[in-house]
């Protein structure tokens, strides 16, 4: 960890990498304040796709591999957690429909019998895809300020981004973690 | 699987898009027509296999961006 005060150079190199990395950490933001947004509400997501299975027969899905599903609930605009009946009872899966310029890609992120338990499964995936983004924006800043300053230790301002990244994705975790609280005293 | 360019930049500035061996995950994204987490999702799922380069960043090489167009 790098404890030394930026000079105005960083601040320079800080702002200059905040407009070439904007976009990557725009975009960042919006998932993570989306997966922030699911996270805080498990609990009615998951009755809400338990409600849907009991009152509506929901529309067919047919993911790539050939299965079909039955669409729940929405939990953005290209993952939706759907249901089929199996010989072992009823399966949940989230499925994405992913709009590739060739054509949809229908696939299955996560699948389970417990609706509650494939969310935080497929949760805790997301955050690992979160870590997989940060990295590489962290790799692309080292070096693009490498390149830009050279002979310089940029270190402080990589790891201001990482901290930033990283301080995002975790909210997301004590966010869902104070709402569980919230349900266990009401 | 290609051989990944150790210098980006020169292959940036000698060799047109359509010529490049590696992309990286945002270029990727906009061949694909979907945003950047898709990709790495793609990646995380192993939908999508990628290299590292030298200094960690993660490219996706041009074979495997056409074979997931072309599977669709």
């Amino acid at each position: 960890m790098n404890y030394h005060r930026p000079t105005e150079l960083h601040e320079k190199a800080n702002a200059d990498a905040m407009t070439v990395f904007a976009e990557h950490m725009s975009q960042f933001k919006g998932v993570c304040d989306a997966l922030h947004n699911i996270e805080g509400n498990l609990s009615t997501i998951g009755n809400d796709a338990l409600k849907a299975v009991l009152l509506s027969p929901g529309r067919v899905i047919q993911t790539d591999d050939g299965a079909e599903w039955r669409h729940d609930v929405d939990l953005s605009k290209i993952t939706s957690i759907c249901h089929r009946r199996t010989a072992a009872g009823l399966e949940f899966a989230v499925v994405e429909c992913l709009p590739l310029k060739s054509g949809e890609m229908k696939s299955v992120l996560n699948s389970g019998h417990n609706v509650q338990d494939l969310l935080r499964e497929f949760m805790r995936d997301q955050r690992q895809v979160l870590n997989l983004w940060k990295d590489d924006v962290k790799a692309h800043v080292r070096e693009h300020l490498g390149e830009k300053y050279p002979g310089q230790d940029m270190g402080i301002v990589v790891e201001s981004f990482e901290i930033k990244m990283a301080r995002a994705i975790s909210e997301t975790r004590i966010v869902a973690h104070q709402s569980q609280s919230r349900g266990i005293r009401i | 699987m290609e051989t990944i360019p150790k210098n980006e930049e020169q292959t940036k500035t000698t060799t047109s898009p359509a010529e490049r061996l590696a992309y990286s995950i945002q270029e990727a994204a906009d061949m694909l027509g979907v945003n950047y987490f898709s990709v790495y999702r793609l990646i995380q799922r192993g939908k999508l296999k990628v290299c590292r380069a030298l200094r960690g960043k993660l490219l996706v090489p041009r074979t495997e961006l056409l074979k997931l167009l072309a599977t669709e």
